[in-house]
């Protein structure tokens, strides 16, 4: 996962080839990766490539900080759609 | 005195400017926008006559910024008229606010919706709309008036008076007492503001545009310092200008299809046409597609200049571009009107 959401922020969002190589754990807002609008074209990715909606609400630096924390949301949304798919069945 | 301090003119009258726009905002106006509106609007265009003539460094400025921009296109009598123009149409901005109490009917009589029909067929689409438009004309009324005839809008833009390090706490509340809390009665959300670091207003406005109601984004606002690396370049009233192609990718992001909206002051100066297009081509490449929201922009300066309201923000034209240098510092923000920028 970590390496799908590094690979889309390098090629479709970086700007600045100075920032590349991008780290896991590269601040992603405070280098000025990330704006408004390139995190709504992230959160469109995640939601079409893992299936996650994420909601409003969601939309707060602490995870959106780096690509480490981007994951960690994302694995705890999987999971919580796990847990809730399989209280149903 | 430096030139900043020439351009503001003397602290006294400074003081005098700051005094009658207090005034006319909390007193002149309310009580003048509920003369029949052929009597109110002559009165405020009596008001930005008297301003423009107390303010001559002012109009100089605007004099300087117009021949510098529009160049040999302006003769010295229209750059003296559209100088007029600009200090009455801003006077009757404010009027046109006032008469946005209750359900707005005093101003909507006074403003045709042309375009309607365009907007409805676009939220028939069921993926909401977006109007890009400019600091031009009575816009944040205009767009009041919108809402208040039953389309659910929002606006996004900066409103630099509440964040500019120059604007004391008591004039921030000033001008949310007397602009911000009248036009966004009219509005669908709360006003969604664009400054670096709010991450979440893009996804805001999405927010909006999903369930299917109109976003409109002022595209000639000048980028921030921090928002340089994201502004493109484009040819813009004879310059290449830096502009913020975010309407674009809001919409690419959305599906939300783009209009272009302006709204038009009459010769009579009570009467307003808010003018709204078909949907503009969002294909090909971001630059490509923003262009011709900028070109529609940039007509609509050029056919009526006075309405443009960055003639008075020489710090916003040279941070745009189309001002080739670094302008005077501006003036106090009390002798300004708000304004998103």
């Amino acid at each position: 996962m970590e390496a799908v959401i590094n690979d889309y922020i390098s090629r479709e969002i970086v700007q600045d080839p100075s920032l590349l190589p991008l780290g896991n754990e590269t601040p992603l807002l405070e280098t000025g990766i990330l704006d408004s609008l390139s995190l709504l074209r992230l959160v469109v990715f995640i939601q079409e490539r893992f299936d996650v909606i994420v909601d409003d609400l969601d939309l707060v630096p602490e995870h959106f900080a780096s690509v480490d924390t981007i994951c960690a949301y994302l694995r705890s949304q999987i999971g919580k759609g796990a847990g809730q798919a399989g209280s149903r069945g | 005195m430096g030139e900043a301090g020439e351009r503001a003119g003397s602290p006294r009258r400074q003081l005098l400017r700051k005094a009658e726009s207090l005034a006319y905002w909390l007193v002149g106006a309310p009580l003048v926008a509920s003369l029949p509106a052929s009597l109110a609007y002559r009165v405020a265009c009596w008001r930005g006559d008297w301003t423009s003539r107390s303010w001559p460094e002012k109009r100089s400025e605007m004099m300087d910024n117009l021949h510098q921009v529009l160049g040999d296109e302006l003769t010295l009598n229209e750059a003296e008229r559209l100088t007029r123009d600009l200090f009455r149409f801003r006077s009757c901005e404010v009027i046109d606010v006032m008469r946005l109490r209750g359900r707005a009917r005093s101003l909507a009589r006074l403003v045709e919706i042309r375009g309607r029909e365009h907007l409805q067929a676009a939220l028939a689409g069921g993926r909401g709309a977006i109007l890009c438009t400019a600091h031009y004309g009575s816009h944040q009324s205009a767009f009041s008036l919108l809402h208040a005839s039953g389309i659910p809008l929002t606006t996004m833009g900066r409103w630099d008076w509440k964040y500019d390090a120059g604007v004391s706490s008591v004039e921030r509340r000033f001008w949310n007492l007397v602009f911000a809390r009248r036009v966004l009665r009219h509005r669908q959300r709360p006003h969604i503001e664009p400054w670096p670091g709010r991450v979440q207003v893009a996804a805001q406005a999405a927010a909006a545009l999903r369930a299917n109601e109109v976003v409109t984004i002022s595209s000639d606002a000048a980028p921030l310092h921090a928002e340089r690396a994201r502004a493109i370049e484009m040819p813009f009233l004879g310059r290449q200008a830096r502009l913020m192609p975010g309407v674009i990718t809001l919409a690419q992001l959305t599906g939300a299809p783009i209009l272009v909206a302006f709204v038009h002051r009459s010769p009579d100066y009570q009467h307003q046409v808010l003018e709204i297009s078909p949907p503009v081509p969002i294909d090909g490449q971001t630059k490509t597609a923003f262009g011709r929201c900028a070109a529609a922009i940039e007509a609509a300066i050029r056919t009526s200049p006075a309405h443009w309201n960055f003639w008075f923000e020489a710090e916003v034209l040279a941070r745009l571009g189309v001002l080739p240098a670094a302008p005077p510092i501006g003036t106090a923000a009390l002798s300004r009107q708000p304004a998103d920028g």
